[in-house]
């Protein structure tokens, strides 16, 4: 009975990512056809042949009626076929493999970091009882996360590369220990933000599960001090951060395209944004789409850890 | 007699003022809105009394800040500070439309979802709200210039077909809360014309938490528009605009620091405002 | 002393506001309760009721409230003074708490079983098998069905009533001297309401425990307990046994009598008790009751008088005019 139930809500959410996943699709595909004229004349642009532009149309396969366009689209999609670039021949799904990996390290790295340091952040900040500590606390989380990224990053770039050469200000080596030296200083300025947003959030919920009946309880049952911090304390305030997490993982694929350029990261971000510099459709359709489905299925997962942590959640 | 009438007036209005102000986040409220006010009449203000305009040359590049320039001037000798202020409409104007039409848009339709008994329509209507929010809202903007253009204009465009769909969903959600509330129940059986239930009753209760939304949505939007300028898909050059003259510094940063700095500590000083009175306004809400 | 199980004595309990202001929620409590008592505790919300108890499992400190002055004797204790170890041997093994909100009070993240290891455990180790048989016999004992399958189950699988029998098993695990029960039943619905009534009273005769069982529902518990204390306005104001209520002689319990939902024998008009209960902290001097009271006099508005005055053998009150309104009305 318990485990149905528990199958049965993760087997609907699922079914939710993928309606929204559908979407998603029909949406990536309507967007070239908002663009003011043909976007085969407008990226050759005023001086291009005739010819040419029919040949960029049969390419687009722009030349077929709408719905032909979405069969054939879709079909493709199933076929793992996001298409080919228009600058250098290369396929999208290619290059989405090729570019992923880093940008998923440094997300990865940033939300661990995090995590390690908004824990404590949280607990000490939710544990004191004194006004002016946690108002300066919100403040200055409140400033950091209104702060753009790029002009951290300038800050940071002007203090770290440009004052003491401690951090390249462009460029990338893929190798392992080089890389480090690349990467700390996009990663740091991420956690940074990550650090405001989700110790924030665990704040609240820790000064809010503090006055919950439960933990009264298990103070009279004299729970051992280790046990009753991670299991009246931390974890009960773990799901709403986990769903809030799981929410700005959008807002947070979105941050990196602007910190991978900054830094001339290669990652999908940086790919995405020579795609729409250099109109090359294909290109920016499928990072897209794959930007939308991941973002999907992200927050699918947030919410099934978010669920398992704390069956009050609903999802 | 009557000048004493007013000064005693006068006094409680200013010890109500006071009192508003001791209230939780009536500090934070105040700080927010005078930041807020400062830079926008700033905005309105400087350029005209400005000695020179934006796109004007008007000394050597790179020269340091002084009293004749007290931000400096840029890489083609252009006064820093007049651009730094003359691009408060480029910056807050188009976020503030960026917000609000959407807000009035997706306000509208979340209403209408949430009243609505066509369960077709519905369903149809809420999966294409959730297909749009599945994306990044930077990243379908930065995807959709890649078709309409770089541009300002196009930026409000997009902003406005892509964010409705979040105020849409917050309006249907409380529109189906506010209906099943008993004072609806009470003007229905009163046989009050759905028209008047709909703009006296539904609307307001539900413009409150999109107008909250929408206060902080205002630096999402900020911090998107000069992100994308930034990048160089939105204002392009000379227009003035934060981000771009982020990005224009970027280049000299070792060397002349006050053309990016002055127009980040704009950006930043608009959206900190903000946020000051997103927190002050919440720490009310919750009484502490 | 009196060999009370618990004692009362002149209780002041304050509340940090800010760094320097202070809101007094408890004034004068001042009553025992005996071995084996089931003891109801009744007052309006704001009087204090539930600052009492907090200040008998020594949580008062989670609301930045402490013990002004007075004593809290239990069972030979001082309270007051108990040191950390001290409340680890007696809240939990000595008081059981049942919290105030069914629903809550279960932690949503671990298991029932988990919960019911912890209150049987106590901060020591006994073996798996123990602590399983002990957690059958529990859930039994709170009239649980299935208790196998319970064990396993997360707060949400329960109904309401459910949770509530579970904080009654972890409360008893350790046979208490006490039993501390904020409000047990809100929240719930009224047949519940009364199946947990049922169940403790069975408890405390098993048992043999004493209970303190606080509500604002006078009907609710004066028709289990054996001695009924009433608080108002941060002070306690009356003490009788549960059957002398009809003829309690202090005006509001008599309002507090009058202002209940008869379900079983409807007397058309509901009466209320006029106006607000003073401001908790913002107490007139006097008699606190002055202000609603419909025999009020000029001299009841005067003096700093709280102590309860003995009536009978077993009736206490605090009304000066006891004896010219009720006693002699009655004549």
């Amino acid at each position: 009975m318990t485990s149905n139930l528990f199958l049965r809500k993760v087997l609907g959410r699922l079914v939710r990512a993928v309606t929204i996943s559908f979407w998603v699709m029909v949406i990536s595909f309507l967007l070239i056809r908002l663009s003011p004229g043909d976007p085969a004349a407008t990226r050759l642009g005023a001086g291009a042949e005739q010819e040419a532009v029919e040949a960029l149309r049969k390419q687009l396969k722009l030349d077929v009626s709408p719905l032909e366009q979405f069969t054939s689209y879709t079909a493709g999609l199933f076929r793992g076929d996001l298409g080919v670039s228009l600058v250098n021949d290369v396929d999208v799904l290619e290059t989405i493999r090729n570019t992923l990996p880093l940008t998923l390290t440094y997300i990865f790295l940033s939300v661990f970091f995090a995590f390690l340091i908004s824990i404590p952040i949280a607990t000490l900040i939710g544990w004191s009882n004194s006004a002016s500590i946690v108002y300066s606390f919100r403040s200055i989380t409140s400033v950091i996360i209104a702060t753009p990224n790029f002009f951290i990053a300038m800050v940071g770039i002007l203090l770290f590369s440009v004052q003491r050469d401690w951090a390249p200000v462009f460029g990338y080596v893929s190798e392992f220990p080089e890389n480090l030296k690349y990467l700390w200083l996009p990663v740091s300025i991420n956690t940074l933000i990550l650090v405001a947003i989700i110790s924030r959030v665990l704040q609240s919920s820790i000064v809010d599960t503090k006055s919950e009946e439960f933990v009264e309880t298990g103070i009279i049952r004299g729970v051992g001090r280790t046990r009753f911090f991670f299991y009246y304390i931390l974890k009960p305030s773990m799901a709403p951060t986990v769903v809030l997490l799981s929410y700005m993982m959008g807002t947070m694929l979105g941050a990196t395209v602007i910190l991978e350029t900054i830094f001339s990261l290669p990652g999908i971000g940086r790919e995405l944004v020579g795609a729409v510099l250099a109109s090359d459709y294909p290109m920016v359709q499928g990072i897209l789409l794959f930007f939308g489905v991941i973002t999907v299925f992200l927050s699918f997962i947030g919410d099934l850890c978010a669920y398992a942590l704390d069956r009050r959640v609903k999802i | 007699m009557k000048r004493i009438d007013t000064a005693a007036e006068s006094s409680t209005r200013l010890q109500r003022i006071r009192e508003w102000t001791a209230l939780p986040g009536g500090f934070g409220i105040i700080t927010g809105i005078s930041m807020f006010l400062t830079i926008t009449i700033l905005g309105v203000i400087y350029p005209l009394i400005s000695p020179y305009t934006s796109d004007e040359f008007v000394g050597d590049s790179f020269e340091p800040p002084s009293w004749a320039h007290p931000f400096g001037l840029d890489q083609l000798g252009r006064d820093v500070m007049t651009r730094t202020f003359a691009a408060v409409p480029a910056d807050i104007g188009v976020a503030f439309l960026g917000v609000s039409i959407p807000l009035a848009i997706g306000t509208l339709i979340g209403i209408i979802l949430g009243i609505s008994k066509n369960k077709f329509f519905v369903s149809l209507v809420s999966s294409i709200i959730d297909g749009i929010n599945a994306f990044p809202l930077l990243i379908i903007a930065i995807a959709m210039i890649s078709f309409l253009g770089p541009g300002l204009f196009n930026v409000i465009i997009i902003l406005t077909i892509m964010n409705w769909a979040r105020y849409a969903r917050i309006a249907r959600t409380r529109a189906v809360v506010v209906l099943q509330q008993n004072y609806i129940e009470a003007a229905q059986l009163m046989g009050y014309s759905k028209r008047r239930i709909i703009f006296k009753h539904v609307t307001p209760n539900v413009s409150s938490e999109s107008l909250a939304y929408a206060l902080s949505d205002f630096i999402l939007v900020i911090i998107i528009v000069s992100g994308l300028s930034f990048l160089g898909l939105a204002a392009r050059p000379p227009a003035a605009e934060w981000g771009a003259m982020i990005a224009d510094g970027r280049t000299y940063l070792g060397d002349a620091w006050w053309i990016t700095i002055f127009p980040g500590v704009a950006l930043c000083w608009s959206a900190i405002s903000l946020s000051f009175i997103v927190e002050g306004l919440s720490r009310r809400d919750r009484g502490n | 002393m009196s060999n009370s199980l618990v004692s009362f004595k002149q209780l002041r309990i304050d509340v940090k506001v800010t760094r320097s202001r202070r809101l007094r929620i408890v004034d004068s409590a001042t009553f025992d309760v005996e071995h084996g008592q089931l003891m109801g505790l009744i007052g309006e919300s704001g009087s204090g009721k539930t600052m009492l108890c907090r200040s008998l499992i020594g949580t008062l400190g989670r609301r930045s409230a402490y013990i002004e002055s007075g004593s809290v004797i239990f069972d030979g204790t001082n309270l007051v003074n108990a040191t950390k170890s001290d409340w680890r041997e007696i809240r939990g093994k000595k008081i059981g708490y049942i919290p105030q909100s069914a629903l809550a009070g279960p932690n949503p993240v671990i298991t029932i079983g988990d919960q019911l290891a912890e209150a049987i455990n106590q901060g020591q180790k006994l073996d798996r098998e123990t602590v399983h048989k002990r957690s059958i016999e529990l859930l039994e004992m709170v009239q649980i069905r299935r208790p196998e399958i319970v064990l396993k189950q997360y707060s949400y699988q329960l109904s309401g009533g459910m949770k509530q029998r579970v904080m009654i098993a972890c409360a008893i695990a350790q046979n208490p001297k006490l039993i501390v029960a904020d409000e047990p039943t809100t929240g719930l619905d009224v047949t519940v309401q009364a199946e947990i009534m049922v169940l403790l009273k069975e408890i405390r005769k098993n048992l043999n425990t004493s209970i303190i069982l606080v509500s604002h529902d006078l009907q609710l518990i004066n028709s289990i307990c054996d001695d009924v204390v009433v608080m108002h306005a941060g002070a306690t104001v009356e003490k009788l046994p549960s059957e002398e209520i009809i003829n309690a002689l202090h005006p509001y319990t008599h309002a507090l009598y009058n202002s209940r939902i008869d379900l079983v024998e409807p007397r058309g008009k509901l009466v209320t008790i006029k106006g607000q209960p003073p401001t908790v902290g913002a107490w007139p001097t006097g008699c606190r009751f002055a202000d609603r009271c419909d025999f009020v006099q000029d001299k009841c508005l005067f003096g700093t008088q709280m102590e309860l005055l003995k009536a009978d053998t077993n009736h206490e009150t605090a009304c000066i005019r006891y004896d010219e309104v009720f006693l002699g009305a009655k004549k």
